[in-house]
């Protein structure tokens, strides 16, 4: 009996697979953003709520709503007028207890103000001061 | 006078190393890529001129614009954040914690949150987008 005829292999064409899978590559690579978190390292101390513990030599910044009141005498400030009034200070020249800067904002300042201000103040070398409101001792 | 053409080849372009190429560069694109964890959180960043590029922290802590207060992707309330951030501290060298908050988030909800990575030890990062000056 005579052999079956062997059936000639099926070759499926897999050069064009390649192309496509090159091609969603480069295509990823050029749309593709990377997202690379932007912002300041800070290192805040704590400093008291009550005014009276705090050290003249410190610089104060009040935030109400959307104001900012600079100093002792409580200027009112735009954020660019901060921005140089604070590089005034030239804190790169000072020792770190006298580059303490507190901000005290009321309970109705937005985020977006307060980050602008602890920003300008990072800018300008000044060390930012967090207050504590509550009675929660620090360890 | 008779010349004998040459028979042409027909032109192979070898495209097997082709394959090899695409599959090496899936790979590597698989292994150095790096998922955005928190993309069901909703939130809008602050933008300043004041901020620059920085590296990625491992310890992140968000608060969205709903007032819900997130650590690491994870829903967090406030008054177990300190605690929460010092666990994760103990893992890390690093002790920067990359704090995202929304831009009109008040001062009565994220005041907490500052002093609790404070008092948590933790050097604070804080996110927001580059403003062109």
């Amino acid at each position: 009996m005579p052999l079956p005829k062997p059936k000639p292999l099926f070759e499926p064409e897999l050069s064009s697979f390649s192309d496509i899978a090159l091609l969603l590559i480069i295509f990823f690579i050029l749309t593709t953003t990377f997202i690379v978190p932007a912002g300041n390292k800070i290192e805040p101390p704590a400093a008291s709520a009550d005014p009276s513990n705090a050290e003249e030599k410190q610089l104060t910044i009040a935030l109400t709503g959307q104001e900012i009141l600079y100093g002792p005498r409580a200027e009112r400030l735009s954020i660019e007028e901060l921005r140089a009034a604070l590089l005034e200070q030239n804190f790169r020249a000072k020792p770190p207890s006298r580059r303490i800067v507190i901000v005290n904002p009321t309970p109705d300042v937005p985020y977006e103000l307060y980050f602008d201000v602890v920003m300008a103040i990072h800018r300008a070398d000044g060390i930012l001061a967090l207050i504590e409101e509550d009675e929660k001792p620090r360890k | 006078m008779s010349v004998r053409r040459k028979k042409r080849m027909p032109a192979k372009v070898p495209t097997t190393s082709m394959a090899d190429i695409a599959f090496l560069l899936i790979i590597f694109f698989m292994v150095t890529s790096n998922f955005v964890k928190e993309g069901h959180i909703e939130l809008t960043q602050p933008r300043s001129p004041d901020i620059d590029a920085m590296k990625e922290a491992h310890i992140s802590v968000t608060l969205d614009k709903n007032g819900d207060l997130w650590l690491q992707g994870k829903p967090c309330p406030v008054a177990v954040l300190e605690e929460g951030v010092k666990a994760l501290l103990l893992e890390q060298s690093d002790k920067t914690v990359m704090l995202k908050i929304d831009k009109d988030t008040r001062q009565e909800s994220y005041g907490p949150v500052f002093l609790a990575l404070s008092r948590a030890g933790a050097e604070l990062a804080l996110i927001g987008e580059k403003e062109k000056e």
